[in-house]
């Protein structure tokens, strides 16, 4: 496969997967500050928007509608989920032989409906507008699941999506961590990661803020669980590499992100909580870092020459 | 209710839909029929179908840097099956010509030496590349893919309006026009026998595989595009997905010792074809412009060497020369002995200084075009132009006559068209497509027809706001296929099997709840 | 009388840095014709390649190569044995109907236009009323070459690859280049087809065998009336023995002897060098 189109395709999933993820943050934040009088709603946006790494977008008391502009609806911004579904769209226009007609057709459908939604959220509050954003994810991931062929392609797609996760679900537990600790508070976080249900089918108890953790980061058959998208993105690595040694790992970021799961995976669990912002945090350069690596082998080289006569 | 074709006007110009006495012509009748019993509501209902659809598919084109939807006018223009043989002999006839020309012109010379047409009028052509001079393609064809634009005059004569032989576009549009036909207007297509025009990609593939370098079985093929902000991008991505190639950009590509090869996650793989929808002033750094960042540099000398094929190839623009054209039906004679099929539209060289001298008395009645534009950019319409325009044109033409020819105004054909809620006639011509495989020349039944929108515009291009309609070639009533260019196909042994394999039906699931837990029960108790 | 001429040409490109990539082609070798014969010709490239060889529109001899390891230089080295002839006597002069006939002016039409290069302005026009007067286009374009002589004067370095001959006509000096667009654009306009001739002069009648002389990449003109004939208006002289032929065309940029395109480092330094040996 082309190096620029593997390049679109990684971005495709890392795309549509941000914007996701970025609309279940968002749905959490609102709906924990609504419901709850007692959070400082400037404090807590502006926190939201570091945890973003939008920090410097707006400069001071920050408001839900301003976070949600920001991070939601402006184009203009490049972290918003109009901004990343356009993104989606544009390497998706650049790679259509690549991906399916259907697949092509609900990214681009998606962005030309997308204003529409946005000043409907406007008008009426986000969260229809987060719902759409949510459901269109779903139907690109039904998609790429019921139509595109297993090839590297797809292997992109499914590696550039399992790494954002990780890097996400890790900004949403620093996002949960940076409001005050309310008794409702971590059933949202489950709620928007659609994980309530089945982190009560798998505990049978009540809400607990470790064992929250624990299931988010840890679990090995919840599909958003840092654990189980790390294991994926390094089988996706794998499946991509035709010559695998004998012995060890030569694969740069295959090597980052096995010894980042193994880490997690084998770490004491109360060391883990007790520094969770901190393993948070490098879980997220482990991502960075990996994604430099993949470039390094896979997308180089694709940028134009200039000559000189 | 009012009648959608209510107010219909025509005039001096040829209707394709009606003749003198406005009766629909024979091969209109059903569809006039049809669109004579629709409401202007049910009208407007279809066109927002249409467009929804081509926007959602993201069927667009980019003019002055914005996307829009291809704008399809839903009155299909309809050509008979004599009307259709006599352009596709006339287009192939053509094609085969032009062919031998360009062979001759960056060859032997010998039409110079015949004096059929100048050597002082082919090479200060700025489209004559001297690079190209000693590339052979390997199965003799230049013109890979042709269009041949067409207009009908007052007489209803079809003739041949200019001829596109470096990367004439617009076939994406061609099929898709018909598959979004086909949605809006399915009842049509029972009514009428209409040629397929969905073939085209698989007719392109195997026409490049067969351009293929010598001793290569399996060639790789691939379409070259500048990139996605082209305005005919669309196009190149829908070539490459409908060929099942890849769509490669300049730095895809790199050339080492004449090997071109593609650079992908796995390594580099080579690469034998190259479908280039790039000009070929772009297409190496080396040869042509230097600053071209969207080329591949030492892209021509692979070809010298015979070890990539580039299609189309390097320099055939200078059969699209404007005072070349005036020249082909001698060439037709010249090359193959035969008299043109289609004729030419009337055309004033300027480099004779009598012809000059008369064209310059009466600019305001006639066309004049410059000669290596495509696109409609530059043309200016004698009696539609103003003062000013006319006399900066004289400045020009007594400045350089070399670059530009004058033709007499044709009344282009009018087709009924969508406008204002009623049917109007409007001028369209038609760009036939045209792929040579080395073996024969094949014309896709139909082509582009175009649409001058504003009343009474003959400027049909989509970069001067043109539309297109959906062009009907109806099949010939005596033949039994709609192919008619190809033998039935036999049954397949797959269809046979299947016929004599009398499947169980799906299975059902579970009928009812209790049903199935009896069931469970049964077998948990045995 | 004929001469055996060996011509070593040298050419090295230094850049500030690493060059990563680098597509070029080179018009260093001779051709066999009607004035002179080949005996042995060969290009070098260092770093090492092997290049790929053709015969352009003008029938000079390329050769294409590109480089894809980094390198700081680039050093494309011109070997030839060539055998050249004494200057013919012209034959078959043609008068000045035959001349511009459209027969002569149709099959010579590229030697007829004048180009970006080889270019004509008022003053220039007026200086070759005289010559174009004359009865006989032969005499007519030995005049051209006095009146060229008389107009210009050369000056190393006076002018660019890029100059062109009006500039070159008004600034009065240049290099050999100069004298030969200048010839070309003057001999054109008066109907004269007329060719630029790149290749190499070895500069003293009396050389001594296999003494090595040094010399310079030169250029000069041929003239058609009614047969090419040679003829080099930096010298004065008559293309005879001492020339020997490497490219035709219509200006300089036809035969220009090393061009291409690099990416990487910018271009620091470029050492040219030619060595002439007469071998018989």
């Amino acid at each position: 496969m082309l190096s620029r189109i593997a390049e679109s395709m990684f971005w495709i999933g890392r795309y549509v997967e941000r914007a996701e993820a970025t609309a279940r943050i968002l749905d959490v934040h609102y709906h924990l500050v609504v419901q709850d009088a007692l959070i400082d709603e400037s404090a807590a946006c502006a926190a939201l928007l570091a945890v973003m790494g939008a920090r410097g977008a707006i400069s001071e008391n920050v408001t839900l509608e301003e976070i949600n502009e920001v991070l939601g609806y402006s184009l203009a911004h490049p972290s918003s989920i109009a901004a990343t579904l356009f993104a989606a769209r544009e390497n998706a226009r650049g790679a259509r032989e690549a991906i399916s007609s259907e697949m092509w057709e609900t990214l681009n459908a998606t962005h030309h409906a997308l204003g529409g939604r946005v000043a409907t959220a406007r008008s009426l509050g986000p969260n229809s507008f987060f719902r759409y954003v949510k459901e269109r994810a779903a139907v690109v991931g039904g998609l790429v699941d019921s139509t595109l062929c297993r090839d590297d392609g797809y292997r992109f797609l499914v590696l550039g999506r399992a790494l954002e996760r990780v890097d996400m679900t890790a900004r949403l537990l620093i996002a949960r961590a940076t409001v005050a600790d309310t008794p409702g508070g971590w059933v949202t976080t489950l709620l928007c990661c659609s994980a309530h249900e089945a982190y009560l089918r798998t505990y049978r108890r009540a809400v607990d803020a470790s064992l929250v953790a624990e299931f988010l980061l840890l679990d090995r058959s919840f599909p958003r669980s840092v654990l189980y998208s790390l294991t994926e993105a390094e089988a996706a690595l794998a499946d991509l590499d035709r010559q695998q040694a004998r012995s060890g790992v030569d694969d740069e970021a295959r090597r980052l992100l096995g010894r980042s799961a193994a880490d997690l995976e084998y770490r004491r669990l109360d060391e883990l909580l007790a520094e969770l912002p901190l393993h948070l945090g490098e879980l997220q350069n482990t991502v960075a870092a990996a994604a430099s690596a993949i470039a390094d082998r896979y997308f180089r080289q694709t940028k134009p020459m200039e000559w000189s006569a | 209710m009012t009648d959608l074709f209510e107010g219909y006007e025509l005039d001096r110009a040829f209707d394709e839909m009606f003749g003198r006495e406005s009766d629909p012509r024979a091969p209109y009748a059903a569809l006039h029929e049809t669109l004579r019993l629709l409401t202007n509501e049910e009208f407007a209902e279809r066109c927002a179908t249409r467009d929804r659809s081509f926007r959602d598919q993201g069927i667009t084109f980019s003019l002055s840097g914005e996307e829009r939807p291809f704008p399809l006018d839903l009155v299909p223009r309809v050509i008979a099956a004599d009307e259709w043989a006599l352009i596709e002999r006339g287009v192939a006839q053509r094609v085969r010509a032009l062919e031998m020309f360009l062979a001759d012109v960056y060859g032997a010379g010998e039409v110079f030496e015949a004096r059929i047409i100048p050597r002082r009028l082919v090479y200060s052509s700025s489209h004559f590349h001297r690079e190209a001079v000693g590339v052979n393609p390997p199965n003799g064809v230049r013109v890979h893919v042709s269009g041949i634009d067409l207009i009908r005059d007052e007489h209803g004569t079809f003739r041949v309006l200019e001829d596109n032989l470096r990367t004439p576009s617009g076939i994406s549009y061609v099929v898709e026009n018909r598959r979004a036909m086909s949605q809006v207007f399915p009842e049509l297509f029972a009514s009428h026998r209409v040629l397929p025009v969905a073939t085209y990609p698989a007719r392109l593939l195997e026409a490049l595989r067969a351009a293929a370098p010598g001793g290569v079985d399996d060639p790789t093929v691939v379409v070259l595009t500048p990139g996605m902000y082209n305005a005919a991008y669309f196009e190149h991505s829908f070539l490459a997905r409908q060929m099942g190639v890849e769509l490669v950009e300049g730095r895809d590509l790199v050339c080492r010792n004449n090997i071109v090869r593609m650079r992908t996650t796995t390594g580099e793989r080579r690469v034998h074809v190259i479908y280039r929808r790039l000009d070929d002033e772009f297409l190496d750094p080396v040869q042509f412009r230097a600053d071209s960042a969207l080329g591949v540099a030492g892209l021509l000398n692979a070809a010298r060497a015979g070890e990539v094929t580039i299609a189309n190839a390097v320099g055939n623009g200078v059969a699209d020369d404007k005072l070349v054209y005036s020249y082909v039906p001698d060439l037709i004679r010249y090359y193959l002995g035969e008299e043109p099929i289609l004729p030419n539209v009337h055309t004033y060289r300027l480099g004779e200084d009598e012809v000059r001298e008369d064209v310059l008395k009466r600019l305001d009645q006639l066309v004049l075009k410059p000669v290596d534009a495509s696109g409609g950019y530059g043309l200016v319409i004698g009696p539609q132009a103003t003062d000013e325009e006319l006399a900066n044109l004289r400045e020009g033409i007594i400045a350089n006559p070399r670059e530009w020819i004058a033709q007499d105004v044709v009344q282009l054909s009018t087709s009924p068209t969508h406008a204002d809620g009623k049917f109007q006639p409007r001028h369209i011509d038609l760009r036939p497509f045209a792929v040579n495989d080395g073996q024969r020349v094949w014309v896709v039944p139909g082509g582009l027809t175009r649409v001058a929108l504003p009343k009474g515009s003959l400027v049909v291009n989509s970069s001067q706001g043109g539309g297109s309609k959906d062009t009907w070639v109806l099949a010939d009533p005596l033949a039994t296929s709609l192919q008619p260019d190809r033998p039935p196909a036999p049954p397949s042994m797959l269809s046979e099997q299947a016929l004599l394999f009398d499947a169980a039906p799906p299975d059902p699931g579970p009928m009812d709840g209790m049903g199935q837990q009896q069931q469970q029960q049964q077998q948990a108790g045995s | 009388m004929a001469w055996r001429l060996e011509v070593h040409h040298s050419t090295t490109y230094r850049y500030t840095g690493q060059v990563q990539e680098s597509y070029n082609e080179a018009r260093l070798t001779p051709v066999t014709g009607h004035r002179q014969t080949v005996l042995s010709s060969s290009l070098e490239v260092t770093p090492r390649v092997t290049p790929y060889r053709y015969a352009d529109a003008f029938g000079t001899t390329v050769h294409s190569f590109d480089l894809h390891q980094p390198h700081d230089h680039l050093t494309v080295m011109g070997h030839s044995v060539t055998e050249t002839s004494a200057p013919m006597p012209i034959l078959n002069q043609l008068g000045w109907k035959d001349l511009r006939s459209d027969r002569a002016k149709e099959r010579y039409f590229e030697f007829l236009t004048l180009t970006r290069l080889v270019d004509l302005d008022e003053s220039m026009r007026a200086v070759c009323e005289q010559a174009s007067a004359l009865d006989d286009p032969t005499e007519a374009a030995i005049a051209v070459f006095g009146l060229v002589r008389k107009e210009l004067t050369y000056v190393p370095g006076a002018t660019a690859v890029s100059t062109t001959a009006s500039d070159a006509f008004n600034a009065g000096n240049g290099v050999c280049q100069d004298f030969v667009h200048v010839s070309l654009a003057l001999l054109r306009s008066m109907g004269i087809p007329a060719r630029y001739v790149s290749g190499y002069v070895h500069n003293r009648p009396d050389a001594l065998l296999g003494e090595s002389v040094r010399g310079e990449s030169h250029a000069w003109v041929d003239v058609w009336t009614g047969d090419w004939w040679g003829y080099d208006p930096t010298g004065d002289v008559a293309v005879g023995e001492r020339h020997v032929v490497i490219a035709t065309g219509r200006d300089y940029k036809d035969v220009t002897p090393i061009k291409g395109v690099y990416a990487g480092a910018a271009l620091d330094k470029l050492e040219v060098s030619v060595e002439l040996i007469r071998r018989a």
